[in-house]
Parts: C-alpha cells; structure tokens; sequence
C-alpha cells in the first residue's frame, strides 16, 4: 500500500529548503528545458497586467515525487497572502482524508498536501489549481491590491 | 445608503448582482446548459462558473455604473448547494473583499431568495412557498427565523421535473422545467400518479419513479403522449405544494403567500396557488423570471440587509456548506 507524506519537520521552513534546490534549477522564462529529471513545470497563462506591472507569469513547480509542496511564486508578498486567505477556508473541506497546509514565503505561496493514498492528493491538487488559477486571474485582473499597512 | 455586490452560483446559473437601499442597479446572469437527457454535474458547473464570473463582475459593475469604491460590502452564497460550484464563486468574493478591503458576508441561499422576493413585491409577511430545482420548502417567519413549515423529505420538485425531462429527452434549453411547462399547455389526459402528501410535508423520488417507468409503458403502447404525462405530471406534484401551502397558511393565519425559486415561474402553479387564495381571501405574490431563477442580486439584498443589521463574515469563516437550513440564520433585520 502507498507509504504516507508526511510534512517534513520544520513545516515551512523544512520543505523551503528542498524547494530551493529545486527551483533553481527551473529558470522562469523557460517552458521545460533546464527541468529537473521527474519535475513537471506547468506555465500558466500569461496575465493582462496593467501598465506598470510587467507581466505576471505564474510559474508553479511541482515536486517529484517523494516531495510534497507546490510552490506559486507571485509578484508581491500582499498578492500571496491573498492569495492564501482566499483558498483557506475551503481546505478544511475533505479533512477527514487530505490535509492542506498553507504558507507564504516571501512573495510565494507554498500548498502542502498530505494524504494517505496518493490517489487523494491527485484528486484534490486538481482542482486546487484550477481555484489557483481563478485567484491569480481575478488579481491580474482587478488590479494592484490597496496600499495596507500589512508586513 | 449602503451599495452590497452578491455572487451566486449554488447550481448551474451564475449570476452577480448589485443592490442599493432597495433598488437592483445590476443583476447580469449564465445559465449552464446540459444536452437534453442529461443532467450538470458539479465539477463542469463549476468549471463554467468560473469561465465567466469576472467578466460577470464587470458586466455587473458596468450596468450599475458603480466602480469599487462605491460598493461597501460583498455578499456571496454560503450554501446550501453543490459543492465545487459554491467554491468557485466564493473564492472569487474573498478575493475581490480583500482587494478593494471591503467587509464579506455569506448569505443563506433561500433567504437570499425570500428577501428578494419580499422587496420586489412588497409582501409585508407572506407564507412562502420555495420551490425550485434543489429546494422545496414552505416557510413562515416568527421570531427571527424563518421558519420550515413543511418540506420535500426527498427530492426537490424542481430535481422531479428535471429528472423526469431527461427521461423524455426534453431540451435543457433555457430550462427542463419551462420546456415541461410549455409541453404540459398541450397535454390532454390526466394519467393519475402517486399523491404524496405527508402531513405537513410531501415526497416526490416515488413519483419520479413511478412516471419514469409509466412512461416507457404508456409511450410505447401510444396510450398517452408526452404531452399528456408533463400534463398529469404537473397537476399533481402542484396540487401537493398548494395543500401545503394552504395547510401552512392555515396555521398561521396567514392572508399572504409568495411564490420564489425556479419553479415559481411556473405559471401553472401560479394559476392553482392563486385559486388556494382567493378561496382563502389572501392575496398570492410571485416574481418574474429575472428574480425567481437564481441570481446575484437575491445575494446581494440578503447582504444588504444582514449588513445594516450590523452581521459581518470574518474572512476565516467564509466557508462554504452544502447543507445549510433556511432557519440556521438568526434573522436579526425584522421585528
């Protein structure tokens, strides 16, 4: 039977460092090429961004195997944290048999799944993501957040 | 004079609303459609949903003329409803709270309904009867809740005739219900089916199921027309709403009843209900379709009204739930 994730000890910081390893080796402006043997790089579409903020390309990089948290880099800490808030409340759904945690890490927003079967976390990441995918369409597309006095 | 925006999505029709001291400044709406036969299914309705709903948002702030500054609150549906669906809506309300920093609210999906139908009206304290795809409630209000007089035990009356349009392959398009409607205007013999009233409360899965299997007997052997079945289908399943509604009525003594959800656009069961009152000598209030079928502004005047009274979601207690009961809400706006 499949052996269980376990979040690593440390929580964020533990799986942050692994993360690193990992995306240093996945360069934003490339779709595949410089991927890590076993990674999946997935590219969203590119944002409307309004003048002055660029474009906003998400790139999410998903641990192989073995490793057990997505990484959405966003462009400011604000944005990520919205981003956690907005998907919060929903992750208490399913308890029973999947677990979702939430950090942010500077401007990043790192989602841990943990599941006794495999099958559980497929299922839920997706459409987890395709929620992501509405919340970063839905920032990009409102606009820059308000000035808040928020660290 | 507080501007409250509202998201609904709890089933196949998308809609966001903007309503301000009682007056809908914008209301715009989609509806998922499934081919004829079949049903939707939550994750392709949420997956609709969430295609169209900020072009929505800004359709909706556009026909109000409104920009965010002007709206003071964000009012979506809590529950009850269908999962994914429900989720996809409310994660675009906490989103779209915390980037223009605006309070949030989650509003009961059939209260939302009800004080809809009270403002459009202007029932002053009607007995209610919510009849629509995935609720079938008969509701009074006393003492800050609204009360469930008397309800489905089963299936709703809406789930009864869309379920039993995809037996018969009717067009999904713009709704199974309306199509059954305008079928039934032609149907000619009364096939007798089950009558299950059951005391306050009444039981449509044995009616489906008998008319589903009726159907394939009687259509084959040409002993009636589909016509004829949407026809007796519809007498009947009505008949028991109106005794319910009339035994609620009776209870309180009530001189009012309104019609809200879906199958209120019925125009048949508007016709019977309104017989029940005349013989009553109480007056029957119903709403058009812009307001029966689901909608944002039903959302956003609940909103409205929870937030002068003062109500405000923390945003960590903005959750949805598919089970939510019509009187789990503590009524605080009346009297």
């Amino acid at each position: 039977h499949a052996t269980a994730m376990q979040a690593s000890g440390g929580g964020a910081g533990g799986a942050e460092g692994r993360d690193d390893q990992h995306s240093s080796r996945t360069p934003a402006c490339q779709s595949g090429s410089g991927s890590a043997e076993g990674e999946d790089v997935h590219r969203a579409p590119e944002g409307r961004g309004g003048p002055g903020r660029g474009r906003a390309v998400i790139e999410a990089a998903v641990a192989r195997p073995g490793g057990d948290t997505l990484r959405v880099p966003f462009q400011l800490p604000l944005e990520a944290d919205m981003a956690r808030r907005s998907l919060l409340p929903d992750a208490q759904r399913h308890q029973g048999l999947i677990r979702k945690e939430f950090a942010v890490n500077g401007s990043d927003l790192l989602v841990r799944w943990t599941a006794e079967d495999l099958a559980f976390i497929r299922l839920s990441m997706n459409p987890f993501l395709d929620q992501l995918s509405l919340v970063i369409q839905n920032i990009q597309s409102l606009g820059p957040p308000p000035r808040q006095s928020l660290s | 004079m507080p501007a409250v925006l509202g998201f609904e999505g709890s089933a196949n029709k998308i809609g966001v609303g903007v309503v301000r001291d009682g007056k809908v400044l914008a209301n715009p709406r989609r509806t998922y459609v499934t081919p004829p036969g079949t049903g939707f299914l939550p994750g392709d309705t949420a997956r609709h949903h969430r295609a169209v709903i900020l072009d929505l948002l800004q359709e909706a702030l556009t026909e109000a003329g409104l920009t965010s500054e002007d709206i003071d609150c964000i009012a979506y549906t809590k529950g009850p409803g269908m999962g994914a669906p429900l989720v996809s809506v409310a994660v675009v309300a906490r989103t779209v709270a915390q980037l223009w920093n605006k309070p949030i609210l989650g509003v009961n999906h059939c209260i939302g309904h009800i004080e809809m139908g009270r403002l459009i009206t202007g029932a002053t304290n009607p007995t209610v009867l919510y009849v629509s795809g995935g609720n079938t409630q008969v509701i009074a209000y006393s003492e800050h809740r609204y009360r469930i007089f008397g309800e489905t035990i089963d299936i709703a009356v809406g789930n009864c005739l869309d379920r039993f349009a995809r037996v018969l392959k009717i067009s999904n398009d713009p709704s199974p219900g309306y199509n059954i409607e305008q079928m039934a205007k032609r149907g000619k013999k009364l096939v007798e089916l089950p009558y299950t009233v059951k005391g306050m409360d009444v039981s449509f899965s044995g009616i489906l199921s008998f008319i589903e299997d009726v159907a394939q007997r009687m259509l084959a052997t040409g002993e009636c027309t589909p016509e004829d079945l949407c026809f007796s289908l519809q007498e009947t399943v009505f008949a028991m709403l109106v005794e319910i509604t009339e035994r609620a009525m009776a209870h309180c003594g009530s001189q009012e009843a309104l019609i809200v959800g879906g199958v209120g656009c019925n125009v048949r069961l508007q016709e019977m209900m309104e017989t029940m009152c005349q013989e009553r000598g109480a007056r029957l209030f119903a709403t058009d379709e812009r307001f029966c079928i689901d909608n944002g502004a039903m959302i956003a005047q609940a909103g409205w009204e929870m937030f002068q009274a003062g109500h405000r979601t923390p945003l960590s207690e903005t959750g949805i739930t598919q089970r939510y009961r019509t009187d789990e809400v503590e009524v605080t706006w009346r009297d």
